[in-house]
This record gives C-alpha cells, structure tokens and sequence, in this order.
C-alpha cells in the first residue's frame, strides 16, 4: 500500500492519530503539500459514498471532518511557507435560514466542503434572503447552500429562492438545501434544486455538479 | 359545506365529557396493541402552530394568551391527544433537582419565563433574543471540558449544581444572595408554569381533549450532548474519550429514573423521552453509548407501571431492531424520518407506533393530495391496531395552511374506522 492509500484510509477508518501521523510524516519529508490536500478531496468523495452505502452516520463524518481540517491546519503553513495556493473547485455560499439559529449540520458541511476543496463563504445563522442575494452579487457562488433545523426554515428557504429568482441570479447558481427536516417536499416546495439530510451527499453532489460544470 | 371535522368541532362542544372519554379509551387501546373504534389521531405542539393566533413572544411570556391559543389551535383542529408544551427542553434543570422529587418536575421544562430568571444560554427566544414571531430556540453549547468527564463522573448531580448550571446561566454565576435570589425566582415562575399548564388541562377538557397523565426521562448520552458536551464534541468525544464518556452516561441512568419515578406516586402513566443523538450514530456507536443506558430507563420504568412515550427523532431505521429488546407493550413510539411501513414491518405486534405523516406534507401539498395519502398510509399500517397517526415529531408551522390540517383530520375520520 502507499503512503497515499495509507493516508486516506487512515481517514475513511477515523483513525485520527494515524492520520495525523501520517500527514505530519509526509510534511516533513518535503512532499508537496498540494498532495496531500488533493488527497482530502479524494477522502471527502470516498465519505460521501460510504455516507450513502449506509456505512457511514453523522458521528463518523463529524469525526472525519474534524480529522480533515486538523490536517488542512497542518498543512496550511508549509503551502505559505512555499508560495503555493490550492486550486479551489468551486465557490459555494452557505447559511442557515431566517428564523433559524441552529448551525451544527451546516458547520459539518462548511468543513467538509472545504477539506474536499470548496472556497465556502459561510453566511453565518438566521440569515434572511437579502443576505443571499447580496452574497450572491458580491461572491458569484457556483452553489448555494441553505440549512435548517427547524420547520419554519423550509417556509425561509422557499422564500429566499424566490428572492434569488426575483434578483435575476436564480440561474446563475445551483441551490441545495440541507437539514434534519428537509426532504423532497421540502425542496419541491422551495424551488432548490437538490436536498439533502446529511453533509457527506451534500458535498458529494456539489463536487458531481462542478464536474458537470467543467 | 360541512365537512367530517366540523361535525366533530360541534358535537366536542356539546358533550366535551363522553367525547373525551371516548379518545382516551381510543389512544390507550391503540397503546396496548389493540385495535380501537378509530386510528387515534395525535398532534403536538411545542408553540409553532400556535403562532397561527397570536405573537409568539406573546405566548410563550404570557400564559393567558398561551391558554386560548392553545384552545384556538384545538377548536379548529380536534385531535383525539393533543399535547401542547409551551416551552423548551430543560431536563438538567430537573437533574439538578433529582434528590427533591418535589421539585424536580417541575421545572422539567425550560419556559420564557424560566429564561428571563436564569438567564441561559442554551435557549434564545422571541422578543428577546430573537424576533418576536419566531419560535424559541434551542441551541445548547460547549459547557464542559472533556478534560472535566471524571468530576463529573464523581458526582454528577454535584457538578450540574456546582459548576454546569453557574456557567449556563448568568444569573446563577454569581454566589451567595444573588443566586438563593434567582432560584427563589425560579420556583415562582415554575409554580406559574405549573398552574398555567392546569389552566390549559380546564380549557381543553370544555373541548373534550383528555390529558395525560405524564412524567419525564432521558437518555443519559443526550444529557452529555445537549446539556454539557454539545452534541458535535460528544460525537468526537466517542472516539477520543470512550471510556470516560461511558463512564459519564452510566452514572446518569440513577438520577434520571429517580426523576422520571417522581410523579409516579400521583399517577403518571407515560413518560416522555425525546431522542436526539440516536440517528447520528452508527449501530456500533448506538449500541454502545446510546441504548444500553436507553434500555435501563424504559424497562425500569416499565416495571414500575410506567410506559414510555419516545420521541425517535430523526432516521431511526438503523437501529429499528433493538427496540425489539424492550417486553412487548413497553410504550409508544413516535417515529420521525423513518419509514413508517418499514417500522410497522419490524414492530408490528409489539410496539405501539405513532407517526407517518410528514410536516414538509402539511405544508406544501394539496387537500386532495393529502387525502390520498392519508388514506394509503391507513390502509398499510393501521391494520390490527397499535398505530396512532400523526405528524412526525417535527413541528407544524404556522405556515402550515388550514386547509391541509383540517384535510388530515378529515382523511383520519373518513378511513380511519376499523370494521368490526
């Protein structure tokens, strides 16, 4: 096995202090730390599938985003350090919706999303649809993703796609909504153009439609 | 032109006593597995769909304006068990008071009221910390080091007093008068409470809603998720500190029965356990952490005469077969995202289930829609009893339109009926 498959099984097994281990091993080694970041994408679409194939739960993708961005820490000033920048997959702007404050699923998706190589602009809680709007003029986001816990939040994330349709931009930027209590009701109601309940598919189709993109 | 649900609001109105008796015999039939006249319907609330009357700062601050709303909401949309609870979760509130059985359940939720007095940080509300017409929130937090697991361990009821609840809450931090002060203050606005939950019971028993004997309990690992921990750190804490949190969830499984056992001696027939970590974890995390502890409080609970009323929030699918372990007719389960046919498959027989119908279907799809589903989901998983329709434990918004409340309604009475 090489050290790269080693690395990102390590991850795939939640095995933190092997992953880190191994991270640090390959830095100090002066392998090229876009590498090792480029690898994170790999991990993040492994999740994803093992997400979907019932192997993988919530607690496994906290524990696997958390090992991510201690890498990514890692990493970060080795990349300063030789002048490079990561080439970024896409851009991706993220809140939870009005009336909402609850911010755990989408904090899952902002680490995720950046470990699997996204630049994510995170818009914070109870953020209202104008919010969205000027994010999207101000950042022109490949996707927008909007997050809620709570039931009201479906009435909020319909009312911001409506906003982002009345400001011209809805085709400007592809829309996923995620949440504990979102569904396919929920996203034909709102307008979206995928749902998810979980951060690993989520970002498993964000990176499927920058492919598509490409 | 007159629909089934109106025929219901008239005659609930006329003879509230006979039409009261006759849904709690329904429910309670469909608890023991039996099959009743009619699916029992069930709706809760912990304030959403009251924001369909008035402000919800108003009704969560104000207990009189939370009592007619709570009659509104029931006038318009009668149910065969209504419960409405004004207020959030506040289960370490009752922990702290395990050893005063006198007190401990009373404070088992935390109300606006409750709020202002302590000062939390685990809930933000309306008009305060929140616009007026959102409904509380409950965010929890960070209040614990991991590093502090085996203090707690200890002592844990010790440490909820003496060190959590000073951090939680502002007005607890400071000793001496100030905090005597604030828990003085703490018993009043739960007696307040208290009688204003008594004020409902008496408006919703002139509408023949009949209520439920209650008390309360818990898994201990969502003690440590939403009270100390935060739910993300304890999920990380599984694998970093497995044996210490262990160690922290055995150690609460004694005060949380002993809270739960508190209203036993005046009746309580069900006992209610919301579940919030359970469809985050895998099967191996779930029956290491979360059940076994899970376990210990509904059968002991059950050998006291007490059924529990739970919660499975989320996707319990994974996990679905263990509730198999619990002796038949334990309790009610309330399932969320889970397939309701697929639970029914698996529990049929042996665990009275409630649930099946999505809010995101309530708010988005047509009467007539609404209509067929219901009368599907009747005809697939009502048969032989043991089912209670109703929402699937997330709130209803207010958004939620008349019409698709009153077409469920309707669709439960129109083939709800069991031949005989």
């Amino acid at each position: 096995m090489s050290i790269s498959e080693a690395f990102i099984n390590s991850i795939l097994e939640l095995d933190e202090r092997r992953a880190i281990e191994l991270a640090r091993v390959r830095i100090s080694e002066g392998e090229d730390p876009l590498k090792i970041l480029e690898e994170l994408k790999t991990a993040a679409e492994k999740i994803g599938e093992k997400y979907e194939r019932g192997e993988f739960f919530i607690a496994d993708l906290v524990m696997a985003g958390e090992i991510m961005k201690e890498i990514s820490e890692l990493v970060r000033p080795r990349l300063r350090e030789l002048g490079k920048t990561r080439e970024l997959i896409g851009r991706l702007v993220i809140g939870t919706v009005e009336g909402d404050i609850h911010d755990i699923g989408k904090n899952i998706v902002v680490t995720m999303a950046e470990a699997a190589g996204f630049e994510v602009i995170d818009l914070g809680v109870d953020v209202p649809p104008w919010k969205f709007v000027e994010a999207i003029k101000q950042y022109k986001p490949d996707i927008v993703g909007m997050s809620c816990l709570i039931t009201i939040g479906i009435e909020s994330m319909k009312k911001t796609v409506d906003a982002i349709k009345e400001a011209g931009l809805r085709d400007k930027v592809r829309i996923i909504i995620g949440g504990g209590r979102v569904d396919e009701y929920a996203k034909e109601y709102s307008g979206a153009d995928a749902w998810t309940n979980d951060a690993a598919t989520g970002v498993k189709k964000m990176m499927e439609w920058m492919r598509e993109k490409r | 032109m007159k629909e089934l649900v109106d025929e219901v609001r008239e005659r609930q109105l006329k003879e509230p006593e006979a039409i009261a008796s006759e849904r709690l015999r329904r429910f309670e039939e469909a608890v023991e597995l039996k099959e009743p006249d009619r699916v029992p319907l069930m709706f809760f609330t912990c304030g959403h769909l009251l924001g369909k009357y008035y402000k919800l700062s108003e009704i969560y601050f104000n207990y009189d304006v939370a009592k007619k709303a709570v009659s509104r909401a029931f006038q318009d949309f009668p149910s065969d068990i209504f419960i409405a609870v004004p207020a959030a979760e506040g289960f370490i509130l009752s922990l702290a008071f395990s050893n005063h059985p006198d007190l401990a359940p009373f404070v088992r939720f935390l109300t606006g009221p409750m709020h202002d007095v302590l000062g939390d940080k685990y809930t933000k509300w309306p008009g305060r910390e929140l616009s007026e017409d959102k409904p509380f929130q409950f965010i929890g937090g960070e209040f614990m080091s991991p590093e502090e697991y085996g203090k707690f361990t200890e002592d844990p009821v010790g440490f909820i007093n003496e060190v959590l609840l000073p951090r939680v809450c502002v007005n607890l931090s400071k000793p001496g008068a100030a905090r005597y002060a604030t828990l003085a203050k703490l018993g009043m606005a739960a007696k307040d409470y208290f009688n204003a939950l008594i004020g409902m019971g008496i408006e919703l028993a002139k509408l023949g809603a009949p209520s439920l004997s209650v008390t309360f309990a818990y898994t201990p690992l969502d003690i440590i998720g939403d009270f100390l921990r935060h739910p993300t750190h304890v999920m990380i804490d599984l694998r970093r500190y497995p044996d210490k949190v262990k160690q922290a969830t055995e150690v609460l499984v004694e005060p949380i029965i002993k809270v739960a056992l508190a209203l036993k001696p005046v009746g309580a027939k069900y006992a209610f356990i919301p579940l919030h970590l359970n469809e985050m974890l895998s099967p191996k995390l779930f029956k290491e952490f979360y059940w076994p502890y899970l376990k210990k409080v509904i059968v002991e609970l059950y050998n006291n005469g007490i059924k529990s009323f739970v919660l499975f929030e989320g996707d319990h699918t994974p996990h679905l077969e263990t509730v198999l372990e619990l002796p038949k007719g334990w309790g009610i389960g309330v399932f969320e995202r889970a397939d309701i046919r697929r639970v029914r498959k698996v529990l049929k027989g042996h665990t009275c289930i409630a649930g099946g119908v999505p809010v995101s279907l309530l708010q988005q799809a047509t009467p007539e829609k609404i209509d067929s589903y219901v009368r599907e989901l009747i005809r697939d998983v009502a048969p032989e009893g043991g089912f209670v329709i109703s929402p699937s434990v997330a709130e209803i918004a207010a958004e939620v339109p008349n019409a698709n409340l009153r077409a469920l309604i309707n669709a439960v009475l129109k083939y709800g009926e069991y031949r005989r």
